[in-house]
């Protein structure tokens, strides 16, 4: 393996950070007090404004699976007559609920929640929720998820600010009234107030985050060769993306941004033999993040892209009409058809194409997980523009599936049969 | 067998009144496609035929049901369909739905009928309504101009109607299995042919049939109430009573849930946007259904039914790639009262016969399989 990079800075220092906010929340906490447990796809903005502390289910999930500790969690759930395989990147977390021994759980466990923030979305997350839900002392509020008959392709194009256009008004009308369901069931059961000023404030700081991804998207996009690591490129993006409203994580992108800036200019490489730019289209592979380094010695195969830099840059930002504009209305077009940007063609697959284009790929291993999402669409658009795509089966937090022989195997072969052909290298 | 049953029981019997709309999922209002002349017909599939096809669509991580339905779209199986409207009752059906939206998009050479999303929701708000009632319209719209003429009030009065009495009639039969009279299996039956008729040819031979099925013989068999996965073929069901049970109850859409509640014709009845109203709020509240309910409103909904059907023993039998009805199953077990067993992730159709035994000998019901 060739020797790494450096560690970017800016990752460096966001790993940081999210330690010592967590543990500052662990010293800070009073079982009782509002502490919210939220999807990744949910409106985090609310509580962000009403000062209401947050741990992002996910986020979580990620911390166990790099821990290796995934299958302790599920085995909880198993022993209280729950499955074990489904939806497990939602249903870790509810593992640690049932944690006999928090002490050696990741990072001191995860502190009780008061409330658990989803959206009704998929046949289990609700469940996994309800669950949730009727622990002592936890209340679970769900959002609705709405789905659209037909929808305009160029997503990316719109979301800034067409985005009424975009997701379309009753979707719109929909989860405005949620969220002001939310807010005002917020504002009853925790005494904290909902501030407008605030709340204009957050979201603001928020678009100025994502327009700096965007920039540092676009660098990384354009750049030869690859400047940083998608291992460095995920926390630094993800980790302030939880924080995101607060000057720390906006500051946090502007850094990551210059420096992406200062490596580009300098022509720095993750890989010095950079021969095939991969794309990899899923969730991170969290329990086996040096997955993503392995392809570079022996066949110069650079990761160049994941999702979660991607979706900063186009998948959040919507901007306000400052004279006639409602900040709220901005907030529910940004959740409204969140995962639709994801995984719901055809935003997702012509999005993906996009993408795959501007990055110069030369394949995507497009992770499968057993789920309902499937990838069909995504790769059949990918392989009519012309892209290789691999197909790898396996999920993203939990291994048993996934060993790490047999993913490099996979591909390995698939390089050197459909990939490297097709390149100079 | 009674004349009506057998009736009800011969698929070959159904034939096409006027233009067809096939339909996926128990949340398409089935009054909106009668009152605009259509002949709702609910599609199933069947784990007796290769599903590839839609598996490679779908993808391995999906209910198989639904891709069976795919497979039988693109091989033309349900025969000429002239709209196509689909429900969000389910993952799958979502997901059947955007799959075919894009196989029109990028492969307009498949043959396929024009497609509809109705976007029924289900959390009991106001919000909610609203938007069901937005989603009801919308749709009543989209068929109006497929069909060519503007549904009057009347006409969606009439569908609304005729839709409630079948829903009354098939909670009367519901009544009778509790008596014993009809098989699990019969009445899975009864159901599905209620989906696929004319609504009046439906009306009138469940009419027949609940005024013939008290002079019938109880049915025998260890009584259960069956939840979990929603049955659109007999198999699981004739294994199961094969085995020694009688399934007198379930609560899946293809049962007993589809019939729970009416529309209402509501004061005013020309008054199209006050039948909007009152269709989105019935489907918007029919259930609850494993893949939308609360775990808790599911246990109490299950443990009620059961004791009204006399059950002995709740038995879950889940699908593979199911996902919502193992979560609820603790919490239907606890409330039940009586002996309870799950089998899970279960083959299209199937049941293995070492879980049955299993799943018997928690019920308390002696064991046939070998």
């Amino acid at each position: 393996m060739s020797a790494p990079t450096p560690r970017l800075p800016s990752a460096a220092a966001a790993t940081a950070h999210q330690r010592q906010w967590f543990a500052d929340l662990h010293r800070d906490h009073t079982p009782g007090d509002p502490l919210a447990l939220v999807n990744a796809d949910a409106p985090q903005e609310v509580f962000r404004a009403m000062g209401i502390p947050y741990v992002v289910n996910q986020w979580w999930a990620s911390i166990v699976a790099a821990k290796r500790r995934t299958q302790d969690h599920l085995a909880r759930l198993r022993e209280r007559g729950y499955p074990d395989y489904t939806e497990q990147y939602s249903s870790t977390a509810l593992g640690s609920a049932f944690d006999t021994d928090p002490d050696s759980a990741p990072w001191g466990g995860l502190p009780t929640p008061s409330l658990v923030l989803a959206e009704t979305t998929g046949d289990a997350s609700r469940k996994i929720f309800d669950v949730w839900g009727a622990q002592p002392g936890v209340t679970f509020y769900p959002l609705e998820s709405a789905a659209a008959d037909t929808v305009p392709e160029r997503w990316w194009e719109l979301m800034p600010h067409r985005w009424e256009e975009a997701v379309g008004t009753d979707r719109l009308d929909l989860m405005v009234g949620e969220l002001e369901g939310l807010i005002r069931f917020l504002e009853a059961t925790t005494g904290r107030r909902f501030s407008e000023q605030r709340f204009t404030e957050v979201m603001a700081l928020v678009n100025e985050q994502e327009e700096w991804n965007r920039r540092t998207r676009d660098l990384i996009a354009a750049a030869r060769p690859c400047p940083i690591a998608v291992t460095d490129s995920i926390p630094a993006v993800m980790i302030p993306q939880w924080h995101r409203g607060t000057v720390w994580a906006r500051d946090a992108a502007r850094r990551l941004h210059d420096e992406v800036a200062d490596r580009v200019r300098a022509g720095a490489a993750v890989c010095p033999d950079e021969r095939v730019r991969l794309m990899w289209v899923g969730r991170g592979l969290w329990f086996d993040l040096d997955f993503y380094r392995r392809f570079q010695d022996r066949y110069g195969a650079v990761f160049v892209w994941s999702m979660y830099l991607a979706i900063a840059a186009d998948g959040y930002i919507r901007h306000v009409d400052p004279d006639s504009g409602d900040p709220l209305r901005a907030l529910a077009a940004r959740f409204a058809a969140f995962s639709d940007q994801l995984y719901t063609p055809p935003w997702s697959a012509e999005w993906y194409v996009k993408e795959a284009r501007t990055h110069g790929v030369h394949g995507v291993v497009h992770l499968v997980s057993d789920d309902a999402r499937g990838s069909w669409a995504t790769t059949r658009a990918l392989r009519a523009a012309g892209v290789p795509v691999l197909e790898l089966h396996a999920d993203n937090v939990d291994a048993r599936r996934s060993d790490p022989e047999h993913l490099d195997g996979t591909v390995g072969r698939w390089l050197e049969a459909e990939v490297l052909p097709r390149t100079d290298g | 067998m009674s004349a009506a049953l057998a009736a009800l029981l011969d698929p070959a019997r159904t034939t096409a009144d006027g233009p067809v709309a096939g339909y996926v999922g128990a949340d398409v209002p089935v009054e909106l496609l009668t009152a605009a002349g259509y002949h709702p017909v609910r599609l199933s599939g069947s784990p007796h035929e290769d599903a590839s096809d839609g598996i490679g669509y779908l993808g391995g991580g999906l209910d198989p049901a639904a891709c069976s339905v795919l497979t039988r779209l693109l091989h033309g199986g349900y025969g000429p369909l002239d709209v196509l409207v689909v429900s969000r009752d389910c993952e799958a059906s979502l997901r059947l739905f955007y799959v075919l939206r894009e196989l029109a998009r990028v492969e307009p050479a498949v043959a396929l009928p024009p497609l509809h999303l109705i976007d029924v929701l289900h959390l009991p708000h106001r919000t909610t309504t609203r938007y069901v009632r937005a989603k009801v319209r919308g749709l009543r719209g989209w068929l109006q101009q497929r069909c060519g003429h503007t549904v009057s009030g009347d006409e969606l009065a009439a569908a609304v109607a005729a839709h409630d009495r079948v829903r009354g009639l098939l909670r009367a039969v519901g009544e009778l299995r509790g008596q014993r009279r009809l098989t699990g299996t019969e009445a899975l039956g009864v159901v599905a042919a209620t989906t696929r008729l004319p609504v009046h040819r439906a009306e009138e031979l469940l009419t027949a049939l609940v005024a013939e099925l008290p002079g019938r013989d109880p049915r025998p068999g260890h009584p259960v109430y069956l939840t979990g996965s929603s049955h659109d073929c007999p198999d699981v069901y004739t294994a199961l009573e094969d085995a020694g049970l009688l399934i007198v109850g379930e609560d899946h859409d293809r049962g007993d849930l589809l019939s729970t509640m009416d529309v209402g014709v509501p004061a005013g009845a020309a008054d199209v946007d006050a039948l909007d109203l009152a269709v989105a709020e019935r489907y918007q509240h029919n259930g609850p259904s494993a893949p939308r309910a609360a775990i808790a409103e599911r246990a109490a909904h299950t443990a009620a039914a059961l004791r009204g059907r006399g059950a002995a023993g709740l038995l879950s039998y889940v699908r593979e790639h199911d996902d919502g009805p193992p979560w609820d199953f603790p919490a239907q077990r606890d409330a039940a009262g009586v002996p309870a067993a799950i089998v899970e992730r279960q083959a299209y159709g199937l049941i293995d016969p070492s879980e049955l035994d299993r799943a018997l000998s928690a019920l308390g019901v002696p064991a046939v399989v070998a």
